[in-house]
Protein backbone atom coordinates (compact mmCIF):
# COMPACT_ATOMS: atom_id res chain seq x y z
CA UNK A 1 0.00 0.00 0.00
CA UNK A 2 1.14 3.58 -0.88
CA UNK A 3 2.40 6.25 2.40
CA UNK A 4 1.75 9.42 2.02
CA UNK A 5 5.10 11.15 1.53
CA UNK A 6 6.01 14.30 3.97
CA UNK A 7 8.67 17.05 4.32
CA UNK A 8 10.14 17.05 7.34
CA UNK A 9 13.08 19.16 7.15
CA UNK A 10 15.73 20.77 5.01
CA UNK A 11 18.91 22.48 4.25
CA UNK A 12 20.87 25.02 1.72
CA UNK A 13 23.50 26.65 0.25
CA UNK A 14 22.78 29.22 -1.94
CA UNK A 15 24.30 32.66 -3.88
CA UNK A 16 21.71 34.25 -1.15
CA UNK A 17 23.13 32.61 2.13
CA UNK A 18 24.32 29.05 3.37
CA UNK A 19 21.38 28.57 5.28
CA UNK A 20 17.47 27.81 3.48
CA UNK A 21 16.04 30.72 6.23
CA UNK A 22 18.31 33.44 5.39
CA UNK A 23 17.97 32.47 1.42
CA UNK A 24 14.56 32.35 1.58
CA UNK A 25 14.54 36.17 3.71
CA UNK A 26 16.45 37.20 0.65
CA UNK A 27 14.12 35.90 -2.21
CA UNK A 28 11.39 38.04 -0.51
CA UNK A 29 12.70 40.65 -0.39
CA UNK A 30 14.14 41.17 -3.45
CA UNK A 31 17.76 41.05 -2.86
CA UNK A 32 19.90 39.87 -5.84
CA UNK A 33 22.31 37.42 -5.12
CA UNK A 34 24.40 37.47 -8.60
CA UNK A 35 27.70 39.95 -8.59
CA UNK A 36 30.68 39.96 -10.92
CA UNK A 37 32.51 36.99 -10.93
CA UNK A 38 34.83 36.97 -8.42
CA UNK A 39 36.21 32.73 -8.31
CA UNK A 40 38.91 33.57 -11.18
CA UNK A 41 39.59 35.58 -13.58
CA UNK A 42 37.14 36.17 -16.28
CA UNK A 43 38.51 39.45 -17.61
CA UNK A 44 38.34 37.46 -20.86
CA UNK A 45 35.43 35.96 -20.86
CA UNK A 46 32.17 37.66 -22.73
CA UNK A 47 30.44 36.48 -19.67
CA UNK A 48 31.16 38.54 -16.76
CA UNK A 49 28.84 37.89 -13.62
CA UNK A 50 27.35 34.45 -11.89
CA UNK A 51 25.68 33.79 -8.88
CA UNK A 52 28.79 32.59 -6.68
CA UNK A 53 27.85 31.51 -3.04
CA UNK A 54 29.69 33.86 -0.29
CA UNK A 55 31.03 32.87 2.88
CA UNK A 56 30.67 29.51 2.56
CA UNK A 57 33.56 27.99 5.08
CA UNK A 58 33.49 24.15 4.35
CA UNK A 59 35.15 23.78 7.47
CA UNK A 60 31.94 25.06 9.55
CA UNK A 61 30.50 21.49 8.03
CA UNK A 62 33.36 18.71 8.11
CA UNK A 63 36.76 18.71 9.26
CA UNK A 64 39.80 20.15 7.37
CA UNK A 65 41.03 16.73 5.61
CA UNK A 66 37.77 15.77 4.55
CA UNK A 67 37.04 19.50 2.92
CA UNK A 68 40.59 19.44 1.02
CA UNK A 69 39.67 16.13 -0.53
CA UNK A 70 36.20 17.10 -1.24
CA UNK A 71 35.02 18.90 -4.37
CA UNK A 72 32.53 22.12 -3.65
CA UNK A 73 29.74 20.72 -5.39
CA UNK A 74 30.11 17.65 -2.47
CA UNK A 75 31.14 20.36 -0.10
CA UNK A 76 28.04 22.13 -0.77
CA UNK A 77 25.36 18.64 -0.40
CA UNK A 78 27.62 17.27 3.15
CA UNK A 79 25.77 21.37 4.17
CA UNK A 80 22.68 21.35 3.20
CA UNK A 81 22.43 17.62 4.11
CA UNK A 82 23.39 18.45 7.60
CA UNK A 83 20.88 21.49 7.94
CA UNK A 84 17.94 19.23 6.57
CA UNK A 85 18.96 16.30 9.05
CA UNK A 86 18.99 19.39 12.21
CA UNK A 87 15.95 20.59 10.73
CA UNK A 88 14.11 17.29 11.17
CA UNK A 89 15.28 16.24 14.00
CA UNK A 90 15.82 13.13 12.52
CA UNK A 91 18.37 10.86 14.57
CA UNK A 92 20.37 8.14 12.36
CA UNK A 93 21.09 5.13 14.49
CA UNK A 94 21.14 1.36 14.24
CA UNK A 95 17.72 1.10 13.78
CA UNK A 96 16.93 3.09 11.21
CA UNK A 97 20.06 3.50 8.90
CA UNK A 98 19.52 1.20 6.37
CA UNK A 99 16.05 2.38 6.11
CA UNK A 100 17.18 6.41 5.24
CA UNK A 101 18.44 6.67 2.13
CA UNK A 102 20.51 9.38 -0.45
CA UNK A 103 19.58 10.68 -3.29
CA UNK A 104 21.55 14.01 -4.60
CA UNK A 105 22.04 14.73 -7.94
CA UNK A 106 24.52 16.90 -9.72
CA UNK A 107 24.44 18.39 -13.22
CA UNK A 108 28.03 19.05 -13.48
CA UNK A 109 29.80 17.17 -10.64
CA UNK A 110 32.95 17.50 -9.68
CA UNK A 111 34.86 20.08 -12.51
CA UNK A 112 36.84 22.26 -10.09
CA UNK A 113 38.87 19.33 -9.05
CA UNK A 114 38.89 18.00 -12.39
CA UNK A 115 39.82 21.71 -14.35
CA UNK A 116 42.69 21.72 -11.75
CA UNK A 117 44.33 18.49 -12.24
CA UNK A 118 43.50 18.50 -16.40
CA UNK A 119 46.31 21.43 -15.98
CA UNK A 120 48.25 19.31 -13.37
CA UNK A 121 48.13 16.59 -16.33
CA UNK A 122 49.10 18.88 -19.30
CA UNK A 123 51.76 20.95 -17.30
CA UNK A 124 53.30 18.45 -15.35
CA UNK A 125 52.59 14.80 -16.63
CA UNK A 126 50.68 11.58 -15.71
CA UNK A 127 52.28 10.65 -12.49
CA UNK A 128 51.47 14.07 -10.79
CA UNK A 129 47.82 13.79 -11.38
CA UNK A 130 46.13 13.45 -7.59
CA UNK A 131 45.01 10.08 -7.05
CA UNK A 132 41.91 11.93 -5.01
CA UNK A 133 40.61 12.95 -8.44
CA UNK A 134 38.39 10.22 -9.62
CA UNK A 135 36.44 10.30 -6.23
CA UNK A 136 36.40 14.27 -6.22
CA UNK A 137 35.00 14.87 -9.69
CA UNK A 138 32.42 11.74 -9.77
CA UNK A 139 29.15 12.69 -9.49
CA UNK A 140 28.56 10.15 -6.55
CA UNK A 141 31.27 11.99 -4.41
CA UNK A 142 28.42 14.23 -2.69
CA UNK A 143 26.02 11.16 -2.18
CA UNK A 144 29.13 9.18 -1.07
CA UNK A 145 30.37 11.55 1.14
CA UNK A 146 27.13 12.39 3.03
CA UNK A 147 26.41 8.56 3.59
CA UNK A 148 29.90 8.97 4.96
CA UNK A 149 29.65 12.29 7.26
CA UNK A 150 25.53 11.18 8.33
CA UNK A 151 25.84 7.23 9.01
CA UNK A 152 23.34 6.33 6.47
CA UNK A 153 23.74 3.60 4.25
CA UNK A 154 20.12 3.20 2.84
CA UNK A 155 19.41 3.18 -1.27
CA UNK A 156 22.39 5.52 -2.24
CA UNK A 157 22.41 6.92 -5.68
CA UNK A 158 23.38 10.38 -7.70
CA UNK A 159 21.02 10.81 -10.80
CA UNK A 160 21.95 13.15 -13.44
CA UNK A 161 19.31 15.21 -15.49
CA UNK A 162 21.17 18.53 -16.17
CA UNK A 163 18.85 21.47 -14.94
CA UNK A 164 16.11 18.70 -14.17
CA UNK A 165 18.70 16.97 -11.82
CA UNK A 166 17.15 18.17 -8.39
CA UNK A 167 13.53 17.76 -9.35
CA UNK A 168 14.39 14.47 -10.11
CA UNK A 169 16.09 13.51 -7.04
CA UNK A 170 13.19 14.48 -5.61
CA UNK A 171 10.41 12.37 -7.11
CA UNK A 172 12.71 9.21 -7.20
CA UNK A 173 12.88 9.45 -3.42
CA UNK A 174 8.87 10.87 -2.95
CA UNK A 175 8.37 7.52 -5.17
CA UNK A 176 10.82 4.96 -3.46
CA UNK A 177 9.11 6.45 -0.17
CA UNK A 178 5.57 6.32 -1.65
CA UNK A 179 6.07 2.52 -2.29
CA UNK A 180 7.88 1.57 1.24
CA UNK A 181 10.92 0.99 -0.08
CA UNK A 182 12.70 3.63 2.27
CA UNK A 183 11.13 5.12 5.05
CA UNK A 184 13.10 8.08 4.60
CA UNK A 185 15.42 9.81 1.98
CA UNK A 186 17.71 12.85 2.01
CA UNK A 187 17.27 14.24 -1.08
CA UNK A 188 18.16 16.93 -3.54
CA UNK A 189 20.97 18.42 -5.77
CA UNK A 190 24.31 19.95 -5.56
CA UNK A 191 26.48 22.30 -8.43
CA UNK A 192 29.33 24.18 -8.35
CA UNK A 193 30.44 24.79 -12.02
CA UNK A 194 31.45 28.25 -12.02
CA UNK A 195 35.10 27.35 -13.36
CA UNK A 196 36.44 28.85 -16.49
CA UNK A 197 35.48 25.82 -18.57
CA UNK A 198 32.22 25.82 -17.14
CA UNK A 199 31.35 29.15 -17.97
CA UNK A 200 33.32 28.93 -21.35
CA UNK A 201 31.15 26.25 -21.97
CA UNK A 202 28.01 27.75 -21.12
CA UNK A 203 28.41 31.27 -22.97
CA UNK A 204 29.80 29.42 -25.93
CA UNK A 205 26.91 27.17 -26.23
CA UNK A 206 24.82 30.62 -26.34
CA UNK A 207 22.61 29.78 -22.91
CA UNK A 208 24.57 32.31 -20.82
CA UNK A 209 23.65 36.21 -20.35
CA UNK A 210 26.43 38.42 -21.52
CA UNK A 211 25.51 41.59 -19.99
CA UNK A 212 27.51 42.63 -17.52
CA UNK A 213 25.61 44.53 -14.99
CA UNK A 214 24.69 41.86 -12.44
CA UNK A 215 21.64 43.96 -11.08
CA UNK A 216 19.70 42.84 -14.61
CA UNK A 217 21.60 40.38 -16.25
CA UNK A 218 19.09 37.81 -15.14
CA UNK A 219 15.57 39.14 -15.73
CA UNK A 220 13.33 36.03 -16.78
CA UNK A 221 10.07 36.97 -18.89
CA UNK A 222 11.40 40.17 -19.52
CA UNK A 223 11.60 40.88 -23.36
CA UNK A 224 15.30 42.10 -23.27
CA UNK A 225 16.13 38.44 -21.57
CA UNK A 226 18.89 37.13 -23.44
CA UNK A 227 20.43 34.33 -21.47
CA UNK A 228 20.79 32.34 -17.69
CA UNK A 229 23.22 33.58 -15.34
CA UNK A 230 24.99 30.30 -13.44
CA UNK A 231 24.36 30.03 -10.20
CA UNK A 232 25.84 27.58 -7.20
CA UNK A 233 24.64 25.82 -4.65
CA UNK A 234 22.68 22.98 -2.98
CA UNK A 235 19.44 21.62 -1.73
CA UNK A 236 18.50 18.82 -0.03
CA UNK A 237 15.21 18.43 1.67
CA UNK A 238 14.30 15.06 4.74
CA UNK A 239 11.37 13.45 2.74
CA UNK A 240 9.56 11.28 4.99
CA UNK A 241 6.70 8.66 5.29
CA UNK A 242 3.82 10.00 7.10
CA UNK A 243 3.23 7.12 9.16
CA UNK A 244 7.38 7.38 10.64
CA UNK A 245 7.20 11.19 10.92
CA UNK A 246 4.47 11.23 12.99
CA UNK A 247 5.78 8.70 14.95
CA UNK A 248 8.73 10.52 16.17
CA UNK A 249 6.60 13.56 16.21
CA UNK A 250 8.59 15.06 13.34
CA UNK A 251 7.76 19.03 11.99
CA UNK A 252 5.86 18.88 8.79
CA UNK A 253 6.19 21.41 6.61
CA UNK A 254 4.50 20.23 3.08
CA UNK A 255 3.05 17.06 1.83
CA UNK A 256 4.72 15.62 -1.60
CA UNK A 257 1.41 14.82 -3.50
CA UNK A 258 2.81 14.03 -7.14
CA UNK A 259 5.49 13.82 -9.58
CA UNK A 260 6.08 13.91 -13.69
CA UNK A 261 8.51 13.48 -15.94
CA UNK A 262 9.11 13.19 -19.48
CA UNK A 263 11.40 14.00 -22.25
CA UNK A 264 11.75 15.81 -25.28
CA UNK A 265 12.94 13.85 -28.19
CA UNK A 266 14.25 16.21 -29.92
CA UNK A 267 17.25 18.64 -29.01
CA UNK A 268 20.42 18.64 -27.00
CA UNK A 269 19.84 21.97 -25.78
CA UNK A 270 16.32 23.64 -26.89
CA UNK A 271 13.63 22.70 -25.75
CA UNK A 272 10.34 21.75 -27.53
CA UNK A 273 8.87 24.88 -28.50
CA UNK A 274 5.89 23.55 -28.09
CA UNK A 275 6.13 22.75 -24.74
CA UNK A 276 3.96 19.53 -25.70
CA UNK A 277 6.24 16.75 -23.15
CA UNK A 278 6.07 19.79 -20.72
CA UNK A 279 2.24 19.96 -20.24
CA UNK A 280 2.25 16.33 -19.88
CA UNK A 281 4.94 16.00 -17.48
CA UNK A 282 2.73 18.72 -15.54
CA UNK A 283 -0.36 16.30 -16.03
CA UNK A 284 1.41 13.88 -14.57
CA UNK A 285 1.58 15.44 -11.76
CA UNK A 286 -1.42 16.80 -11.06
CA UNK A 287 -2.58 13.35 -12.23
CA UNK A 288 -3.59 12.34 -8.45
CA UNK A 289 -4.95 15.80 -7.29
CA UNK A 290 -6.05 18.22 -10.47
CA UNK A 291 -5.19 21.44 -11.93
CA UNK A 292 -8.11 22.98 -9.69
CA UNK A 293 -6.27 23.59 -6.38
CA UNK A 294 -3.12 24.61 -7.58
CA UNK A 295 -2.08 28.31 -6.08
CA UNK A 296 1.30 29.25 -7.29
CA UNK A 297 3.84 27.80 -9.46
CA UNK A 298 7.47 27.57 -9.03
CA UNK A 299 9.01 28.45 -12.78
CA UNK A 300 12.10 26.67 -14.44
CA UNK A 301 12.48 30.61 -15.59
CA UNK A 302 16.35 30.81 -16.97
CA UNK A 303 15.58 33.68 -18.43
CA UNK A 304 16.59 32.31 -21.82
CA UNK A 305 14.75 33.56 -24.90
CA UNK A 306 13.57 29.99 -25.41
CA UNK A 307 12.51 28.68 -21.85
CA UNK A 308 10.75 31.27 -20.65
CA UNK A 309 8.70 31.01 -23.99
CA UNK A 310 7.79 27.68 -23.85
CA UNK A 311 7.35 27.20 -20.40
CA UNK A 312 4.59 30.05 -20.86
CA UNK A 313 3.04 28.03 -23.74
CA UNK A 314 3.08 24.93 -22.05
CA UNK A 315 1.59 26.35 -18.58
CA UNK A 316 -1.45 27.86 -20.51
CA UNK A 317 -1.78 24.97 -22.47
CA UNK A 318 -1.82 22.63 -18.60
CA UNK A 319 -4.27 25.34 -17.32
CA UNK A 320 -6.38 27.22 -19.84
CA UNK A 321 -7.61 30.32 -19.11
CA UNK A 322 -7.15 29.77 -15.22
CA UNK A 323 -2.93 30.31 -16.29
CA UNK A 324 -3.76 33.91 -15.68
CA UNK A 325 -5.01 33.42 -12.28
CA UNK A 326 -2.16 31.60 -11.29
CA UNK A 327 0.68 33.53 -9.82
CA UNK A 328 3.96 32.13 -11.69
CA UNK A 329 7.76 33.21 -10.60
CA UNK A 330 11.34 32.52 -11.24
CA UNK A 331 13.95 32.91 -7.80
CA UNK A 332 16.43 32.59 -10.74
CA UNK A 333 15.93 36.18 -11.51
CA UNK A 334 17.92 36.72 -8.06
CA UNK A 335 20.22 33.68 -7.36
CA UNK A 336 21.18 32.40 -10.82
CA UNK A 337 20.84 29.02 -12.04
CA UNK A 338 22.00 26.61 -9.42
CA UNK A 339 21.76 23.88 -12.44
CA UNK A 340 21.33 20.05 -10.92
CA UNK A 341 20.59 22.24 -7.19
CA UNK A 342 18.06 24.55 -8.79
CA UNK A 343 15.02 22.44 -8.54
CA UNK A 344 15.83 21.12 -5.00
CA UNK A 345 15.89 24.40 -4.10
CA UNK A 346 12.81 25.68 -5.30
CA UNK A 347 11.16 22.95 -3.76
CA UNK A 348 12.17 24.06 -0.47
CA UNK A 349 10.92 27.81 -1.43
CA UNK A 350 7.72 26.15 -2.11
CA UNK A 351 7.62 24.56 1.31
CA UNK A 352 8.25 28.10 2.88
CA UNK A 353 5.42 29.31 0.41
CA UNK A 354 2.66 27.03 2.07
CA UNK A 355 4.69 27.63 5.11
CA UNK A 356 4.58 31.13 5.26
CA UNK A 357 1.71 32.47 2.87
CA UNK A 358 4.34 34.21 0.66
CA UNK A 359 5.00 34.18 -3.19
CA UNK A 360 8.90 35.13 -3.59
CA UNK A 361 9.11 37.47 -7.11
CA UNK A 362 10.44 37.40 -10.49
CA UNK A 363 12.60 40.89 -9.93
CA UNK A 364 14.15 42.83 -13.28
CA UNK A 365 11.10 42.56 -14.76
CA UNK A 366 10.23 45.72 -16.26
CA UNK A 367 9.43 44.91 -19.90
CA UNK A 368 6.72 42.79 -20.40
CA UNK A 369 6.75 40.41 -23.36
CA UNK A 370 4.03 39.46 -25.47
CA UNK A 371 4.90 35.93 -25.36
CA UNK A 372 5.34 35.71 -22.15
CA UNK A 373 2.02 37.12 -20.60
CA UNK A 374 0.98 35.59 -16.90
CA UNK A 375 1.04 36.79 -13.53
CA UNK A 376 5.22 36.30 -12.98
CA UNK A 377 4.78 38.39 -9.33
CA UNK A 378 6.62 41.02 -10.96
CA UNK A 379 9.63 42.57 -8.69
CA UNK A 380 7.81 42.20 -5.52
CA UNK A 381 6.99 39.47 -2.94
CA UNK A 382 3.08 38.73 -2.68
CA UNK A 383 1.26 37.32 0.48
CA UNK A 384 -1.26 35.16 -0.16
CA UNK A 385 -2.25 32.09 0.94
CA UNK A 386 -1.06 29.20 -1.13
CA UNK A 387 -2.77 25.28 -0.37
CA UNK A 388 -1.12 23.28 -3.30
CA UNK A 389 1.93 24.33 -5.72
CA UNK A 390 4.07 22.64 -8.70
CA UNK A 391 7.66 23.45 -9.12
CA UNK A 392 8.80 22.91 -12.55
CA UNK A 393 12.50 21.92 -14.02
CA UNK A 394 13.69 21.65 -17.80
CA UNK A 395 16.85 20.92 -18.78
CA UNK A 396 19.51 19.94 -21.34
CA UNK A 397 18.96 16.82 -23.08
CA UNK A 398 15.10 17.40 -23.34
CA UNK A 399 13.87 16.51 -19.41
CA UNK A 400 10.55 18.16 -18.24
CA UNK A 401 10.72 17.40 -14.48
CA UNK A 402 7.67 18.58 -12.53
CA UNK A 403 7.01 17.90 -8.65
CA UNK A 404 3.35 19.12 -6.81
CA UNK A 405 3.67 19.76 -2.90
CA UNK A 406 0.13 20.40 -0.93
CA UNK A 407 0.17 21.91 2.47
CA UNK A 408 -0.24 18.72 5.37
CA UNK A 409 -3.69 18.54 6.87
CA UNK B 1 67.95 21.13 5.05
CA UNK B 2 65.95 19.58 8.17
CA UNK B 3 64.36 16.71 6.32
CA UNK B 4 62.27 15.79 9.57
CA UNK B 5 60.56 19.39 9.17
CA UNK B 6 60.56 19.57 5.41
CA UNK B 7 58.51 16.29 6.32
CA UNK B 8 56.24 17.29 8.53
CA UNK B 9 55.28 20.08 6.50
CA UNK B 10 54.37 17.61 3.88
CA UNK B 11 52.63 15.20 5.96
CA UNK B 12 50.85 18.57 7.63
CA UNK B 13 49.58 19.85 3.71
CA UNK B 14 48.76 16.33 2.95
CA UNK B 15 46.63 16.24 6.17
CA UNK B 16 45.21 19.31 6.89
CA UNK B 17 44.13 19.87 10.90
CA UNK B 18 46.37 16.78 11.40
CA UNK B 19 47.77 17.43 15.18
CA UNK B 20 51.09 18.20 14.69
CA UNK B 21 52.37 16.83 17.90
CA UNK B 22 51.94 13.25 16.51
CA UNK B 23 54.56 13.29 13.43
CA UNK B 24 56.92 11.84 15.36
CA UNK B 25 59.75 9.42 13.23
CA UNK B 26 58.12 6.54 15.34
CA UNK B 27 54.71 7.34 14.33
CA UNK B 28 53.09 4.91 11.28
CA UNK B 29 51.13 6.32 8.55
CA UNK B 30 48.31 4.34 8.43
CA UNK B 31 48.09 3.49 12.07
CA UNK B 32 48.82 6.67 13.96
CA UNK B 33 48.31 8.95 11.67
CA UNK B 34 45.10 7.62 9.92
CA UNK B 35 46.36 8.24 6.49
CA UNK B 36 45.24 5.65 3.73
CA UNK B 37 46.37 4.43 0.40
CA UNK B 38 45.08 7.77 -1.61
CA UNK B 39 46.73 10.12 0.94
CA UNK B 40 49.99 8.25 0.86
CA UNK B 41 50.21 8.78 -2.77
CA UNK B 42 49.35 12.21 -2.19
CA UNK B 43 52.25 12.36 0.20
CA UNK B 44 54.71 11.50 -1.92
CA UNK B 45 54.07 13.85 -4.59
CA UNK B 46 54.23 16.43 -1.93
CA UNK B 47 57.29 15.15 -0.99
CA UNK B 48 58.34 15.31 -5.08
CA UNK B 49 57.88 19.11 -4.63
CA UNK B 50 59.28 19.54 -0.91
CA UNK B 51 63.08 17.16 -1.96
CA UNK B 52 62.98 17.03 -5.48
CA UNK B 53 63.19 13.26 -5.23
CA UNK B 54 60.75 10.55 -6.84
CA UNK B 55 59.72 8.11 -4.31
CA UNK B 56 58.25 5.07 -6.11
CA UNK B 57 55.55 3.83 -4.99
CA UNK B 58 56.75 0.32 -4.46
CA UNK B 59 59.64 1.55 -2.46
CA UNK B 60 57.21 3.86 -0.10
CA UNK B 61 54.75 0.96 0.17
CA UNK B 62 57.36 -0.92 2.47
CA UNK B 63 57.95 1.89 4.71
CA UNK B 64 55.66 2.27 7.27
CA UNK B 65 57.08 5.08 10.17
CA UNK B 66 57.71 8.60 9.40
CA UNK B 67 61.30 7.75 10.46
CA UNK B 68 61.68 5.31 7.73
CA UNK B 69 60.71 7.83 4.87
CA UNK B 70 63.27 10.26 5.79
CA UNK B 71 65.63 7.84 5.76
CA UNK B 72 64.77 7.00 2.25
CA UNK B 73 64.80 10.56 1.14
CA UNK B 74 68.03 10.72 2.55
CA UNK B 75 69.64 8.34 0.76
CA UNK B 76 67.86 9.09 -2.24
CA UNK B 77 69.59 12.86 -1.26
CA UNK B 78 72.74 11.77 -1.01
CA UNK B 79 73.03 9.80 -3.78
Amino acid sequence: MASRVVVTGYGAVSPLGVTADTTWQNLISSQNGIDTIKCFDASTFPVKVAGEVKNFDPVDYMDPKTARYTDRFAQFAISASRQAIEHSGLVIDDSNRYDIGILIGTGIGGTHSMEEQVSVLNSRGPMRVSPFIVPMMIADNATGRVSIETGIRGFNLSLVSACSTGTDALGIAYKMVKHGELKAALAGGTDAAITPLGVAGFSQAGALTKNPDPCTASRPFDSRRDGFVIGEGSGVLVLENLESALERGAPIFAEIVGYGATSDAFHITQPLASGESAVRAIQMALKDIGFEEVGYINAHGTSTKLNDASETRAIKNSFGSRAYDIPVSSIKSMLGHMLGAAGALEAIVCCKVIEDGIIPPTINLLNPDPECDLDYVPNQAREKRVDTVISNSFGFGGHNSVLALRRYL
Amino acid sequence: MDIHAELKQAICKVNPGIDETKITPEATFVGDLEMDSLSMVELSLAMEDSFGVTLPDEELAKLTTVGEVAELIQSKMGA
